[in-house]
């Protein structure tokens, strides 16, 4: 499951298992859960679990929430087994789009290629009657309706709708049939469905011959014939009206044709009787003359000849529009605009011939025509834009002048203020904190490359060790970190390296991944993941392990004694694609878990007088999701509680004094200050969640730290 | 199973192409902001989506241009139309003042649509077609049927409209 393997290392090899074994154990509860409430029977959980087990092994779970899966298996399993429940009813408990829903089913049953049997609405009406509550009559009423439903199955009525708004449409009719006063409001609250849609099925019912019959009529004969789709009809008129338009624009325009060409004929006659004009004037009207012949018999040829035709006005349209008072060759240009790009290739070719026609080359002008056409195909690998068939003047049309420019600038400008402010000061920002230098830049995740154990043989030795593999924040101060060996005395060896991410954590952190990719709920994690990070006897695991944060000064002052420690242990991985380190030294293997009580008694030392000690309850893991190929980011947070030497029990407390007092601390690193901001939330949703959970927990820590 | 092809190749029904998607490299880094201030066609709105919308009138398409040279180009109702409208805004671009190319000019998808003129059973496709078939009356009304050879997707609804797509 995309674990990598450790050579000798075997500290996952079981926890493969472990994550798997989880993930179907979760998946079974939330199927069981979610099954109940829908009232399924035992087998059909059975065979749900089953297809969950198939789309684990297939991967399908990844990137996707583990609730969407689950209802797509459920709802696998009610179409196989056919049973009355709708998609709806599944994106009912779950609060989710019915849409979505729909996408992860569709995939599950493609992956796992089950083939859902299509969904009979007569399935439905046993359930919806029940609900409409017919009494005795129930019975009756149900049979009438799937009588009416054969029916409008019959009469095609039923494909592509939802098998709901049938249902609904059938039993009003059946509830009204029997005597029934079921409003169309109530069956709609039944069913589901908008009451439009209700109404237009008891419209396309009404427009069947079938409800013609009586009633007493319907529930003996069946009539034979079969409507088609109401869909089919209606497209079917839209077809023929479309149809009856064309032919009428048809029409119009032969009409128009003839109008036209009764037009030309009277203005010839009117150029005949003018007086004969020189010059050009006269090649004008011999051009015209020709022109009007060819016209006359382009006009007779069919289609194909339409652009000759349109190139050969165009070209009379250049001669006419040289002169002044072509007042009918204003007329002939109106008549032909479509002109365009084709009639500009068209005369460079054909120079001025007075028509194409009256020369017989028309097929050698048609090659010519589809021949530029082509050549932009040929264009060669060098990606150079070919202009040929884009007319210049059309594409200036598109660019603003200056003035227009300016407008137009000033327009956007105000429009998006907001967005350019947020630029600059992004833009600010940056550059500060390149000034300042710890500017990062937000790369694309890389794999971190792994780290070896650090072997040492005194606490400081690791530390140094540390603090020379790794790049270390300028901010902290080291030499108290040097001196905790002193302070520390017997208790374990810590570390006080704020920000950086240690084998241990993410150690810690890999533990956590089985419970936590399951999204159990956080009291369970805070349980489980009680991990005080005190760390044991080896200098190695020492070198994993924990910081310890000098408290003294900063902590308030019921915070007591400079012995007394913040234990906190192995942060927050910032950098979630750290695949991390398998890292070899580790301490239980087999215990997923170990209370805090006991790590602490096992060493023998408390972290500090009994008074009151601050210290790390355990981590609550953020999860968040990451596409399959990623690793789940994993961020721990710190669940602090204060023990109260002087109540019997203990309160878990966000309280501002510690986390301020923390925050001093760790001013200095200022990564851990995020740490602690989310805090107070996660305390809060841990307090919601699970109080009961969480308080025993405390409970029992502190009567145990109490030694009375 | 496949499906046969019909004996009588021409049933005399042709699917109309309604709209092709193209992609075309420009090869250039283009100044979004300019583009969209100098050209009449043009809307951008970079809060939104990060790329100049622009239209034309002749062929009736609209394009998506990107910063890195990119475009995409929609609404042609034909291969050779897809092309002549994408040369048409790079030459808008080049008018702009930006050096833009013409490279990689591919068809990304077509979609076309055709009537059979009679009513389709979908249940009775959806039994004997059963591998690529998919028909949810719940969440579509029409039948998605997914054609292995050639590589296409019909949306089959029962009034016997067909709608046709598919990427090369």
């Amino acid at each position: 499951a995309g674990k990598t393997p450790t050579l000798g290392g075997g500290f996952h090899v079981n926890l493969g298992k472990e994550s798997r074994a989880q993930t179907l154990q979760n998946g079974r509860r939330h199927i069981h859960h979610l099954g109940s409430q829908l009232q399924l029977n035992q087998h059909c959980l059975d065979t749900a679990f089953n297809f969950f087990k198939m789309a684990v092994s297939k991967h399908l779970t990844r990137g996707r929430k583990m609730a969407h899966v689950i209802a797509a298996c459920l709802y696998l399993v009610c179409r196989t087994e056919g049973t009355p429940h709708m998609l709806l009813d599944l994106s009912d408990l779950l609060q989710v789009n019915v849409y979505v829903l729909g996408k992860t089913f569709l995939l599950l049953a493609r992956e796992l290629c089950i083939n859902a049997p299509a969904i009979d609405p007569c399935l439905y009406i046993p359930r919806f009657a029940h609900l409409l509550e017919f009494g005795e009559k129930n019975h009756e009423v149900s049979m009438t309706a799937l009588r009416l439903l054969q029916r409008m199955k019959r009469d095609w009525m039923h494909t592509g709708r939802r098998p709901s708004g049938l249902c609904g449409a059938a039993l009003l009719v059946a509830a009204r049939m029997h005597d029934f006063r079921r409003t169309v409001k109530e069956v709609i609250s039944v069913v589901k469905v908008c009451e439009s849609t209700l109404r237009k099925r008891l419209t396309e019912f009404e427009d069947t011959p079938t409800s013609q019959l009586t009633i007493d009529e319907f529930m003996k004969i069946d009539l034979e014939e079969e409507c088609d789709p109401p869909s089919y009809t209606a497209g079917q008129r839209k077809l023929r009206m479309k149809q009856l338009e064309q032919v009428l624009s048809k029409k119009l325009e032969e009409v128009e044709g003839e109008i036209s060409s009764y037009q030309d004929a009277i203005e010839i006659e009117l150029e005949n009787s003018r007086p004969k004009a020189k010059g050009a004037l006269a090649n004008l009207s011999k051009d015209g003359s020709v022109e009007d012949t060819a016209s006359s018999l382009l006009g007779e040829e069919d289609v194909e000849d339409e652009e000759l035709e349109a190139a050969a006005s165009h070209m009379n349209q250049d001669f006419y529009r040289e002169l002044l008072g072509g007042g009918s060759g204003s007329a002939e240009a109106a008549e032909n605009p479509e002109g365009g790009g084709r009639a500009l290739a068209l005369e460079s070719l054909l120079g001025p011939l007075p028509t194409a026609a009256s020369l017989g080359i028309s097929d050698s002008i048609r090659e010519c025509i589809s021949a530029p056409g082509r050549d932009p195909e040929d264009t060669s690998g060098d990606g150079e834009l070919d202009l040929s068939g884009i007319d210049d003047l059309e594409i200036d049309r598109y660019i603003l002048n200056e003035s227009e420019a300016r407008v137009k600038a000033e327009l956007w400008m105000r429009e998006n203020a907001e967005y350019l402010q947020e630029q600059r000061e992004k833009e600010a920002r940056i550059a500060k904190e390149k000034e300042l230098g710890i500017y990062k830049e937000h790369k694309p995740k890389k794999s971190c490359k792994r780290r070896e154990p650090i072997q040492a043989s005194t606490a400081g030795e690791a530390i140094e060790k540390m603090l020379e593999q790794k790049k270390i924040s300028s901010k902290i101060n080291y030499s108290v970190l040097r001196d905790l060996n002193s302070k520390g005395g017997g208790s374990p060896q810590r570390e006080g390296t704020r920000p950086a991410e240690r084998a241990s954590s993410r150690r810690l952190s890999r533990r956590r991944t089985p419970a936590s990719r399951n999204g159990a709920d956080p009291g369970a994690c805070v349980g489980k993941r009680l991990r005080p990070l005190v760390s044991t006897q080896t200098a190695k695991k020492a070198a994993m392990g924990e910081a310890v944060l000098p408290s003294p000064p900063a902590l308030g002052a019921e915070l007591v004694r400079p012995a007394a420690v913040l234990v906190e242990s192995g942060p927050v991985s910032y950098h979630p694609e750290e695949d991390a380190d398998e890292e070899e030294a580790d301490e239980e293997d087999g215990e997923p878990c170990v209370s805090a009580l006991q790590m602490l008694g096992g060493n023998g030392t408390l972290l500090g007088p009994p008074q009151s000690s601050v210290f790390c309850l355990g981590w609550y893991t953020v999860h968040s999701h990451v596409p399959p190929a990623h690793r789940p980011m994993q961020q721990q947070l710190p669940v602090w509680a204060q023990a109260h030497p002087h109540t019997h029990c203990t309160h878990v407390s966000s309280s501002t004094s510690i986390r301020s007092a923390v925050c001093r601390v760790h001013s200095q690193a200022h990564r851990p200050c995020r740490l602690f901001c989310p805090l107070a939330t996660v305390l809060g949703a841990l307090l919601g969640l699970e109080a009961s959970g969480v308080g025993s927990l405390v409970i029992s820590l502190g009567l145990g730290l109490l030694p009375g | 199973m496949t499906p046969m092809t019909p004996l009588s190749e021409c049933s005399g029904i042709v699917p109309q192409i309604q709209n092709i998607v193209s992609t075309v490299n420009l090869a250039c880094r283009l100044d979004l902001k300019k583009i969209a201030l100098h050209a009449k066609n043009a809307e951008y709105n970079p809060k939104r989506f990060a790329a100049v919308i622009m239209r034309i009138r002749e062929p009736r398409t609209t394009a998506l241009i990107f910063s890195s040279g990119k475009m995409v180009c929609t609404g042609a109702k034909s291969e050779e139309q897809s092309r002549l409208a994408a040369r048409k805004y790079a030459r808008v671009v080049q008018k702009l003042g930006f050096p833009a190319r013409f490279l990689d000019f591919k068809i990304q998808n077509m979609v076309g649509s055709c009537d059979v003129r009679f009513s389709i059973r979908l249940e009775g496709l959806v039994l004997t077609h059963q591998q690529f078939s998919s028909y949810e009356p719940e969440l579509f009304p029409g039948l998605i049927y997914r054609m292995v050879k050639p590589r296409i997707v019909l949306l089959i609804f029962v009034s016997g409209k067909v709608v046709l797509t598919g990427k090369f």
